[in-house]
């Protein structure tokens, strides 16, 4: 069989190639493991007792190790990362019955792998045939190489994630019969009046840190706090408050007082629209959410309009009356398909 | 809420844009007290720029299915689904005679006539 014949028919089975690259994420997490600790193991008599570990903007060593910590904290961290990336992937696959597009898993752990691996491998260099840390040398271009590295594969990662992506069946929705000759608009907004208070009580102490700050009564310093509670504030308030519109051009989310940011898919960039009850707590909060069921804005628990973009990518928002926002959306999706 | 329009339609857009909220009353999308969705959105939704909304809000406040509250924003006014939908069946009434060549001051005359 040829290569391309291969590829084709794993692109072609979608189990085979989740179980692969689950297969491949493994053997690169067990891989990177290994060499982290072998690489100081290997060069262990020809290294100091205490590594160098860390360099100064001069490309002095600035901080050290002992032997047995350099070779195990890489591996921790590494082990750690492993481990968080592993749950958050089986919590997705749990919520969502185990169709989720994780190009971010390749990205996550081919980027800190590589960044690791090179870390220690220049650590392992600098400090070679030295009798003291203080000696070791400069490991300012191995740094740069090793973060060229680490993005390049970031971003082949990304790529063959984003190839790999399949397209998730779309889940069939409500509909409505739109007569000839007329033109349906749905809309629907919703708030939290919590998010609005927490937003009016940031934007309260940032105002009153400024003025502080002003008067003199604060150091300047608190112009920092101010500008973060500003931040904060417009953040909120951002997020407090959503519209939702169902037009013949697809759908539009604007956010905020200002209806501004907005969010916008054509009708023929969705495969699916539905709804579905959801609560603050599966999707992790309040406000602009992204969790293992996709994109979630999330203002009061409950009716969500959720909808599945043609590339297989889910994104809901909490609003009143969902049902016939979908059913609006999906006559328009058949509409444009006929 | 749920917005139908014509696209045959060819009366001027702001009598449209109270036709189609007029529609929605009557048919129960928002009832008495409800908040419209502010002229902004609705001039998204529709296509229809913002003075073209809010002049035809300003007719169904005139005809007493809306309520301008400072506040409170536009809301529907006790009473206006039946109302707006009596009004329809007018407007429809109206339609009619004008086909069969009466005019408005006609078609009044034989209200008044009628027992």
């Amino acid at each position: 069989m040829t290569e391309r014949a291969e590829r084709a028919e794993r692109a072609g089975q979608a189990p085979g190639r989740g179980s692969a690259a689950v297969w491949g994420s493994g053997a690169w997490v067990v891989g990177v493991l290994a060499l982290l600790v072998a690489f100081p193991l290997v060069a262990r008599d020809r290294l100091p007792d205490r590594l160098a570990t860390h360099w100064g903007t001069g490309g002095d060593p600035d901080s050290s190790m002992p032997f047995w910590a350099a070779t195990v904290f890489p591996a921790l961290l590494w082990l750690a990362l492993a481990v968080a990336v592993l749950l958050t992937l089986w919590r997705a696959r749990r919520n969502s019955g185990g169709a989720t597009a994780s190009s971010w898993i390749g990205v996550t752990l081919g980027f800190t792998g590589v960044t690791l691996l090179g870390a220690q491998a220049s650590i392992v260099r600098a400090n070679l045939d030295r009798t003291d840390w203080r000696d070791a040398g400069s490991v300012t271009v191995w740094a740069v190489v090793t973060l060229a590295g680490a993005v390049a594969v970031g971003v082949v990662a990304l790529l063959i994630g984003r190839r790999a992506r399949v397209t998730v069946p779309p889940v069939a929705g409500p509909a409505l019969e739109i007569p000839e000759g007329q033109r349906f608009v749905w809309l629907s907004r919703v708030s939290n009046r919590w998010l609005h208070l927490t937003a009016a009580v940031c934007g309260i102490v940032s105002v009153g840190a400024a003025v502080a700050a002003m008067g003199g009564l604060a150091g300047l310093h608190t112009v920092w706090s101010a500008a973060t509670f500003a931040l904060a504030a417009v953040a909120l308030l951002a997020c407090a408050s959503v519209q939702a519109r169902v037009t013949e051009k697809g759908l539009e989310v604007a956010f905020g007082p200002l209806g501004w940011p907005a969010r916008r898919w054509a009708a023929d960039a969705i495969a699916s629209a539905w709804v579905e009850n959801r609560s603050a707590m599966q999707v992790g909060g309040w406000g602009y959410r992204l969790s293992g069921l996709g994109t979630t804005v999330m203002l009061r628990g409950g009716e969500c309009l959720v909808i599945r973009t043609v590339k297989g990518k889910d994104f809901a928002v909490s609003v009143d009356d969902a049902e016939r926002g979908a059913a609006l959306l999906n006559s328009l999706i058949a509409q444009r398909a006929k | 809420m749920l917005l139908r329009l014509n696209v045959a339609d060819h009366r001027p857009l702001h009598e449209q844009v109270a036709g189609a909220i007029r529609r929605a009353i009557a048919e129960g999308e928002c009832v008495p007290g409800d908040r419209l969705p502010p002229a902004r959105d609705l001039s998204q939704a529709l296509g229809v720029n913002v003075n073209t909304v809010l002049r035809g809000l300003r007719a169904l406040r005139d005809e007493g299915v809306l309520e301008f509250r400072r506040g409170r924003g536009v809301t529907v006014a006790q009473g206006a689904d039946d109302r707006s939908a009596l009004l329809d069946r007018i407007r429809e009434v109206l339609a009619d005679a004008e086909r069969l060549g009466y005019g408005k001051d006609d078609v009044i005359d034989m209200i008044r006539g009628v027992t």
